[in-house]
């Protein structure tokens, strides 16, 4: 079967190969060619610009790499430098934060999708109301609510004594509570979407079986939202992390303890003299080194969750 | 195990235009304790409404459940130590089938895990699943995965077991092949059993009394035969039996009776039986009418032509119409449907001559539905089981 195949190829190459290839393959090729260079150019670009030499930086087009003299992973080092401290911080947020949206719109979905009891409509509508409310409306209330109404830095006064707790987490803990609010209505779509595909009957047999709503819940609805979990991880934290806004106007100032990541990237590499670019482009890529490595992580279940 | 009872139950929905339906109206039923009774009747009639009622599953309008001599109307269904099996199997997808039995046990009871193990083996063993343990339920067959469920509910050995069109899934062959393990089965537990089911061969064939529901409202509780041979109305002698009982609508006149298409002496006893009827029904089986190629040689007989026969091997189903009809399909034309012995030969024969035997005769108030009166046996129905 091979060998046929070999020797109608091999007797005139170029007029089988052309012949098989149409005009819309070219096309095709073409469009996909242009779209694997519009996404690649400015990653390329930042990923070229990071390891140059402020000589080399002056000296080669933006998406050329330099020569083997303009190389440096200085900027990387300096970049990794600032921005630790921030991504320690964005860490003890992001993931409690995505965790709780999870645990709590899982449950919310839960209560709304696969219980029946009265006024549900209404609450659900609440919930989806709460997707569409934008941040910009609700800083200034947001800012209030935490410094004057919580004033949660003087009420856990008594715990910054101890050991690896320290005043900036008074911070943190505000964080991880307002990203949680604002991610669990989404959470909860997102759940609720998978849940009412949910067969009624098999809840129905593990309510006769003797389990109870929360049982149910335990032992049969969150073993299969498995992959629906590894979906809103990976929508959660790369929102979470990635957020700007909150930090902005929850930590204020990019020289407080609890810097965020992002916080701290939007002043790296500003100076009086000039855009320090290879410093720019390296912090950003070690700031959205987690997201990626997250996305590896739950990419299988991700893909899972997504066919839901 | 536990006697069932349904005092006037009844199941009132409200639609999203605030109308009210009422899915299951008035219904009482007894159900002994190890009875195999069967709820039957057509697609909505509110057979599954009842079942899921009982179930605990949906709330109870008015009337009462009881559980030997417990009301169980305001018991959550995981409280109620029932079983039911569904006719998706509702098997839980990410458990194994030893894990999908063991749950009730687990969430249901105290016992140790070991003793949990050795019922759910010694069920599947019972079942013939024992090889399937460790396999999830999407590893398996429809008709294992049909074990796997009942074997669910058999575990846990509850009050009462409830199923819900059960075999209604599985090909013709593994359903009836199921029908008689099921019957196997729970003469063996002796359990009291509820069994909804649309499919009167089921009916007939699996339980000890059928529950015939139509339009929410019970029609006749009774054994098989009794509601075979001496149904309650129009309703339940159209639905038992298979091909339906015949009916001819028509008119009481002295001592005959009077339909369009004929007329048909009826004798003395019958006469007085009727007496103040006018407007009447008569049912007749399939299997009742008697056939003759000779000429009708009493007034008894009707002079029909053969229609269509469809042989089923055992048997010759025989659409009979009469001469004054055109041919082709007309719904007012009174078709009879005649069952004959399967090796008769009937091919090329047009016209025969259908006896309608007094005695097998059922006649109904057109009015009302009910019977006025049932066919005669040879003694009591009882006794004929």
């Amino acid at each position: 079967m091979s060998t046929d195949t070999h020797s109608s190829t091999d007797t005139d190459p170029t007029s089988s190969w052309i012949d098989r290839v149409s005009a819309s393959d070219v096309g095709l090729y073409a469009l996909l060619l242009g779209l694997v260079a519009f996404y690649l150019t400015p990653i390329q670009t930042g990923l070229v610009t990071s390891i140059k030499t402020s000589q080399a930086l002056r000296e080669t087009l933006p998406f050329l790499p330099p020569g083997a003299a303009g190389i440096t992973f200085e900027k990387w080092q300096v970049a990794f430098e600032a921005l630790s401290s921030g991504m320690i911080n964005s860490m003890l947020f992001t993931i409690p934060s995505t965790i709780l949206c999870a645990v709590f719109g899982s449950m919310a979905a839960y209560g709304l999708t696969l219980a029946n009891w009265r006024g549900q409509v209404l609450v659900f509508a609440t919930f989806i109301a709460g997707i569409f409310i934008p941040y910009q409306a609700v800083i200034i209330p947001l800012s209030e609510f935490w410094t004057v109404w919580v004033n949660l830095d003087g009420r856990l006064a008594f715990l910054w004594g101890l050991p690896l707790l320290a005043e900036k987490h008074a911070t943190i803990i505000e964080l991880i509570i307002t990203h949680t609010a604002y991610g669990i209505p989404i959470c909860t779509v997102l759940f609720r979407a998978q849940y009412q595909t949910m067969s009624w009957e098999m809840i129905e047999a593990a309510r006769l079986d003797g389990a109870s709503m929360w049982r149910v819940y335990r032992r049969i609805v969150l073993p299969l939202s498995i992959p629906m979990f590894a979906v809103v991880f990976i929508f959660q934290f790369t929102q979470i992390w990635n957020e700007f806004l909150f930090s902005l106007t929850l930590i204020r100032s990019v020289s407080d303890p609890a810097a965020s990541v992002t916080l701290i990237l939007s002043g790296l590499g500003e100076a009086m003299e000039g855009v320090d670019f290879p410093l720019r482009m390296a912090g950003a890529f070690v700031a959205a080194l987690p997201t990626l490595i997250v996305y590896v992580l739950f990419a299988d279940e991700f893909a899972e969750g997504v066919k839901v | 195990m536990a006697r069932t009872t349904l005092e006037h139950i009844t199941k009132v929905f409200t639609d999203d235009n605030a109308n009210d339906i009422v899915a299951v109206d008035d219904v009482s039923i007894e159900i002994e304790d190890g009875e195999f009774l069967v709820l039957v009747g057509p697609s909505g009639c509110g057979k599954s409404t009842t079942l899921r009622m009982v179930a605990g599953l949906e709330t109870i309008t008015d009337g009462r459940i009881r559980l030997d001599d417990r009301v169980i109307n305001d018991l959550p269904a995981q409280d109620r130590d029932i079983a039911m099996v569904f006719q998706s199997y509702a098997l839980y997808p990410h458990m194994t089938v030893r894990g999908n039995m063991a749950f009730g046990l687990e969430e249901s009871t105290d016992l140790p895990d070991e003793e949990i193990d050795a019922l759910v083996t010694e069920t599947a063993e019972m079942l013939g699943i024992e090889g399937m343990l460790d396999r999830t339920p999407d590893e398996l067959s429809g008709g294992q995965q049909q074990r796997v469920a009942l074997g669910r509910a058999i575990v846990r050995d509850p009050d009462v077991f409830l199923m819900d069109e059960p075999l209604s899934n599985l090909d013709a062959k593994l359903r009836s092949q199921m029908r008689m393990e099921l019957q196997r089965l729970q003469e063996g537990l002796d359990t009291t059993t509820i069994y909804v089911t649309h499919d009167q061969t089921e009916a007939m064939t699996m339980g000890d009394r059928i529950a015939v529901l139509n339009d929410g409202k019970l029609q006749q509780v009774g054994t098989p035969l009794e509601c075979y041979h001496r149904p309650a109305n129009l309703f339940v002698a159209g639905f038992i039996g298979e091909p339906s009982m015949n009916m001819i609508t028509g008119t009481i006149d002295g001592d005959a009776f009077v339909s369009d298409e004929f007329t048909y002496p009826i004798s003395a006893d019958l006469a007085a039986e009727l007496e103040g009827v006018f407007d009447v029904t008569l049912g007749i089986r399939p299997e009742d009418l008697e056939l003759s190629t000779e000429e009708p040689e009493d007034s008894r007989a009707l002079s029909m032509i053969v229609d269509v026969v469809e042989p089923m091997g055992d048997e010759n189903v025989v659409y009979l119409r009469f001469d004054s009809g055109d041919v082709g399909i007309d719904d007012d034309q009174l078709v009879l449907i005649a069952t004959i012995d399967g090796i008769s030969d009937i091919a090329g024969i047009d016209r025969v001559s259908v006896r309608i035997p007094e005695e097998a005769l059922h006649v109904f108030s057109t009015e009302t539905g009910n019977a006025i009166r049932n066919r005669r046996l040879e003694g009591d129905v009882e006794r004929v089981v």
